[in-house]
């Protein structure tokens, strides 16, 4: 039998710009977008002091966020936590949506995670200028002597790059393990089951992929997809984070 | 119809602006209608304790300040009671002081009185016996004598022996 790894499925072409591609990513994200929204506008109808038994959790979890974001980033950089939640919920939102077998996982495109690695590049990139200034920027890449500066540059180039197939690799990877170990069920079953007639054999399913490839999911979609989301948004945090310092050390080192 | 794949490893412009465009919205609607209202909530409730709390301490303090007031006032009023109940039983104890003296002098004088009107009846008692006895005795002496002397002279002479026994 063949198992094709392939790409998104391209649905159709708008003959516009040199061609828009509306691929299964394209959906998926736009599934995810309305999906979040929709939950969002539920979950937060009927906010009250007093919390239902889904505020407390949504607040909880929310609370989780901000410590998380303020242990990393610091209390001063708290503005950054929608942000961070956004990417937090598109990310493993979009590694989950693929367990629909509708959709196909949003973060299994490499197109989608590089475009939020470089969000989080040009972030940093805007911050460090804006603190520090233009000049500390650049001379930044000629530290901590000129002869790093090529691989300075290499490393901030490697960065997005990094943090995309990062988050690409695991998820992508775990769909074609997912892929490969479907296949081998199959050619268990029709292994095992080689003896009878050959009419009969072909007409059993393969039963073995049932139950086992639901353990690998937990693994590869939930587990996996929470651990990525997670190491994202950190990196981003932890790179935001460094461009943008505590007041009182900006003013010094701007000096 | 053919079914056409992109790469499995491969970079999609467009994609990449659909991505972007999908994150720029969630980030919007999911600031306004979910990260916002509720951190506002939990804050707005952390304030809602905080300050309940802090009115609670304040209230208790308060209380505590009122209770210290109130005892010191307590002990004052009993130490006051006590001062007035001293000073009762002392203007008591005083009066009656006062009134037995009143009532012994008022007894004494009445006593002196009396005694001094027995002294009177005596001496008055004295002399009338005094007359009687020297009209008996001039009686007598007249009877015996038979000589009728003067009735001044008698007296003088019985006088002068009654000064004579009352003296001896």
């Amino acid at each position: 039998m063949d198992i094709s790894v392939t790409g998104p499925k391209i649905y159709f072409e708008i003959p516009l710009f040199g061609g828009i591609k509306i691929t299964q990513t394209t959906v998926s994200l736009l599934a995810v977008t309305v999906l979040l929204i929709v939950a969002a506008y539920f979950l937060t109808r009927n906010l009250s002091k007093r919390p239902g038994r889904a505020q407390v959790i949504v607040e909880k979890l929310i609370t989780m966020l901000y410590n998380l974001v303020e242990d990393t980033m610091g209390k001063h950089n708290l503005v950054f936590a929608p942000y961070i939640g956004t990417l937090f919920l598109s990310s493993i939102a979009g590694t989950l949506i693929g367990m629909t077998q509708i959709f196909r996982s949003t973060t299994s495109d490499l197109s989608v995670t590089l475009a939020w690695a470089l969000v989080t590049s040009v972030m940093v990139w805007y911050h460090t200028i804006k603190n520090f200034g233009f000049k500390a920027w650049l001379k930044g890449f000629t530290e901590p002597i000129v002869v790093m500066t090529p691989m300075n540059i290499v490393s901030e180039i490697a960065q997005p790059i990094s943090m995309a197939f990062r988050h690409f690799g695991n998820v992508a990877g775990g769909s074609v393990l997912t892929a490969l170990i479907y296949g081998a069920l199959a050619a268990l079953t029709s292994f095992l089951f080689s003896w009878l007639p050959e009419a009969v054999a072909a007409a059993i399913p393969p039963i073995f992929q049932v139950g086992i490839p639901a353990f690998l999911s937990i693994y590869f979609d939930l587990f996996s997809g929470f651990v990525q989301a997670l190491v994202f948004s950190l990196l981003t945090m932890v790179y935001i984070a460094g461009a943008c310092p505590p007041p009182a050390e900006r003013r010094e080192e701007s000096k | 119809m053919l079914e056409t794949f992109e790469a499995f490893v491969g970079v999609n412009f467009w994609t990449m602006i659909f991505a972007w465009c999908n994150l720029l919205i969630l980030y919007f609607v999911l600031r306004k209608l979910l990260f916002k209202p509720v951190k506002n909530m939990i804050d707005s409730r952390q304030k809602e304790i905080d300050d309940m709390y802090s009115d609670a301490e304040k209230l208790r303090a308060d209380s505590e300040v009122m209770k210290a007031d109130y005892e010191e006032k307590l002990s004052h009023a009993q130490e006051e009671s006590e001062e007035i109940l001293k000073h009762a039983v002392r203007r008591a104890q005083l009066r009656e002081e006062e009134i037995l003296r009143e009532a012994n002098d008022k007894a004494s004088r009445v006593m002196k009185r009396a005694e001094e009107q027995v002294e009177m009846e005596k001496k008055r008692a004295i002399n009338e016996v005094k007359n009687e006895v020297s009209d008996m005795a001039i009686g007598i002496a007249s009877a015996v004598i038979e000589r009728d002397i003067s009735r001044e002279e008698h007296e003088a002479l019985i006088d002068e022996f009654i000064r004579t026994m009352g003296d001896s």
